[in-house]
């Protein structure tokens, strides 16, 4: 009974530290790109104005049920994508709901936001969310092979397919998964940003040009949520990546030092480089990612 | 929660600061205004500092800023721009041509006064404004928010119709849907 | 200065061979005016076009000469060997007559008849394209023609914002403060 206690506990604490590391995050990437550009930048914590005045909106215009529900989708999908990922190695609150199997499930539950999100900027009838949805779909099957061959990769070489297992593993052989399977892990590193959608894969919100995407009809409380969602979402992706490759971490402090480093990557590449078109984006995730993808493959079954 | 008047002034506080703090910007770049976003925008002027941000679309825009002479063709894309944002609502009128017309104000096709058509929270003047003016009527309309002033939006609300009669004297072909929040 | 003219006095007289009727001089280097009757525009323009090589149409632009009761339209060429702004003018009456339709010589005068048709009310024999252009609504007379009293129309369709009534002329009152006077050169700009 007690355990069940701690367990609800433990989801909340988790989402709360989500929300605020991954605004925090958000943050630090504006005002990093800020100084890269030689300006000042708004302050570290702007990202948490943003959301309280979005939600301080008095009206929030939306065209139908389906769009109503794809923010809370976006935002189910980040809180239980972040529930099944072991925040921390051990410990009593941030472990969460891990059974075995758990990477498939994973995998799943990273596309469905992005579904209901398809779904319902498909029923604000504007033309830019319609694009904005194609492109993000291209572009997810662009990422996603290179991503899943990966994880397959690992999930093959160490015949487990739960991420305590993989951290288990990890924390025995004493080494992490990034040198013990290096080619895994370069594969899943140039797929990453992808997945963050920062600078040259913002082609599905390409403000100047597709004038945000399928975000463009939703406005006020719709896109607080949305912003929310996007920065659990980041330190999921972040989390994920350090408990599979970079060996998890054993207390917060860690964790939060490897997840900003690793997301530090996507960030600075994204400050100083242009936006891809579509079939660059997957022409890129087709070639060098995809190619590691297969040697990791390779060098897991043999 | 208990609505009395010491709770709702501590809630409007809270609410007003973060309005404040961080206004996305819709520019509606008529005229010659247009030129002075980007390096307000931009390193050498920085209106990040004061959270200001560019939105790509009027829903999710706080501030709509027009920036020189309004044609009445374009005037007709405005008050749709400016009905389709949600509210809480400002608008940032740039240059003598919103104010009365400026060097345009015996001309067939352009507007003289632009707070007859939709409610302007800040004018800023000058013939353009340069982008140090331009910042500093953001701060007045930060301040205007922080003080809870700057209620255009409801002025539009209560005087829809006042509003309506001025739009439709010159627009004389009306097709836009009805305004219904 | 004469032979600096000399491709311009030829270009002139190449051109008053062919059209008899037509008057024009040289204004400056590079810039040729000629005045003619408008039946005889399509001819000069195939001319300069096919034969002397005016391939370039810069510009197209009407004037209102209400006094005479007639509109000025102006064609204006321009050959890249030569060097040499061809300025073709003509009249044609205000009300009852139009002008022929060139768009089949140079495509792009389509855009500038629909204009000169929208904004003057001069009509083009033969032409394609939707009455309203640039203009959205409007059903005054056309808005550049003289007898529509711009001042008019806006002091009864927008506002005017109190205190520029007056439209002083500001330099005055500037001067009313130091005492000075406004020098006579500048006098002739003055509003009153
Ligand atoms: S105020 Fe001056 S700069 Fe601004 S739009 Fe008018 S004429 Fe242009």
């Amino acid at each position: 009974m007690e355990d069940i206690g701690y367990k609800i506990f433990g989801a909340f604490l988790t989402t709360v530290l989500a929300f605020v590391v991954g605004m925090f995050y958000g943050g630090f990437r504006r005002k990093i790109i800020a100084r890269i550009q030689n300006r000042v930048g708004p302050p570290v914590y702007q990202n948490f104005l943003d959301v309280m005045k979005l939600l301080s909106k008095k009206t929030a215009v939306h065209h139908g049920i389906m769009q109503q529900l794809a923010p809370l989708w976006l935002i189910t999908m980040s809180i239980v994508t972040l529930m099944f990922i072991p925040v921390l190695k051990d410990g009593l609150f941030f472990t969460n709901l891990n059974f075995s199997g758990d990477i498939i499930f994973l995998l799943y539950m990273m596309v469905f936001g992005s579904l209901g999100m398809a779904l319902g900027a498909g029923q604000t009838g504007n033309p830019n969310s319609a694009i904005g949805v194609t492109r993000g779909l291209i572009q997810m099957v662009g990422f996603e092979i290179p991503w899943i061959m990966a994880l397959v990769a690992l999930m093959v070489q160490y015949k487990t397919t739960s991420v305590t297992g993989l951290l288990d593993i990890q924390s025995q052989s004493g080494t992490w998964m990034m040198f013990s399977s290096p080619f895994a892990f370069i594969a899943a590193l140039l797929a990453m940003p992808g997945m963050f959608r920062y600078s040259p894969f913002d082609i599905v919100g390409a403000p100047a040009e597709l004038a945000s995407g399928p975000v463009s009809e939703f406005g006020g409380k719709y896109l607080s949520l949305m912003m929310t969602s996007g920065s659990i979402f980041a330190f999921v992706k972040l989390t994920l990546i350090v408990d599979l490759f970079l060996g998890g971490a054993s207390n917060l402090i860690e964790l939060v030092i490897k997840t900003f480093i690793l997301y530090m990557y996507p960030v600075l590449w994204g400050a100083i480089s242009p936006r891809f078109r579509t079939e660059q984006a997957v022409k890129y995730f087709w070639g060098w990612p995809l190619f590691f993808g297969v040697i990791a493959l390779a060098f897991a079954t043999f | 929660m208990a609505y009395d008047n010491n709770s709702q002034k501590i809630v409007d506080y809270i609410q007003n600061f973060a309005r404040k703090h961080s206004l996305f910007v819709l520019a509606y770049g008529t005229g010659c205004g247009a030129i002075e976003i980007p390096p307000t925008m931009t390193s050498r002027y920085d209106a990040e500092r004061f959270g200001i941000r560019g939105a790509a679309t009027p829903r999710q825009a706080d501030v709509l800023l027009i920036t020189g002479y309004l044609a009445t063709k374009t005037l007709k894309r405005v008050i749709r721009t400016y009905e389709q944002m949600q509210d809480p609502k400002y608008v940032i009128a740039f240059g003598s041509c919103t104010i009365n017309g400026g060097m345009y104000w015996d001309s067939y096709n352009t507007i003289n006064m632009l707070d007859k058509y939709i409610p302007v929270d800040v004018y800023i003047n000058g013939c353009m404004p340069r982008p140090e003016a331009v910042i500093s009527g953001f701060v007045k309309l930060q301040d205007e928010i922080q003080a809870g002033r700057a209620d255009g939006w409801k002025k539009y609300q209560d005087n829809l119709e006042e509003y309506r009669a001025n739009q439709k004297k010159i627009i004389k072909n009306w097709t836009m849907p009805d305004f219904n929040w | 200065m004469t032979d600096t003219l000399n491709k311009e006095n030829k270009l002139l007289e190449v051109l008053k061979e062919e059209f008899k009727l037509l008057s024009g001089k040289v204004k400056r280097s590079r810039r040729v005016e000629v005045v003619i009757e408008n039946e005889q525009i399509i001819p000069i323009l195939l001319f300069a076009k096919e034969r002397l090589n005016y391939i370039h149409f810069s510009h197209m632009s009407c004037v209102d000469w209400i006094e005479e009761g007639k509109f000025e339209v102006i064609y204006i060429l321009w050959s890249p060997e030569e060097k040499i702004n061809l300025l073709i003018k003509t009249k044609v009456a205000r009300e009852g007559e139009d002008l022929p339709n060139i768009d089949f010589i140079w495509r792009q005068a389509n855009t500038y008849e629909r204009e000169i048709r929208e904004m003057y009310g001069l009509p083009f024999d033969g032409l394609v394209g939707r009455e309203e252009f640039i203009l959205e609504d409007w059903d005054e007379i056309p808005p550049m023609r003289r007898d529509f009293i711009t001042n008019e129309y806006v002091s009864e369709t927008y506002f005017e914002r109190e205190g520029r009534e007056d439209a002083k002329d500001v330099r005055e009152q500037i001067l009313g403060r130091t005492d000075e006077k406004l020098p006579d050169f500048a006098k002739k700009y003055s509003r009153d």
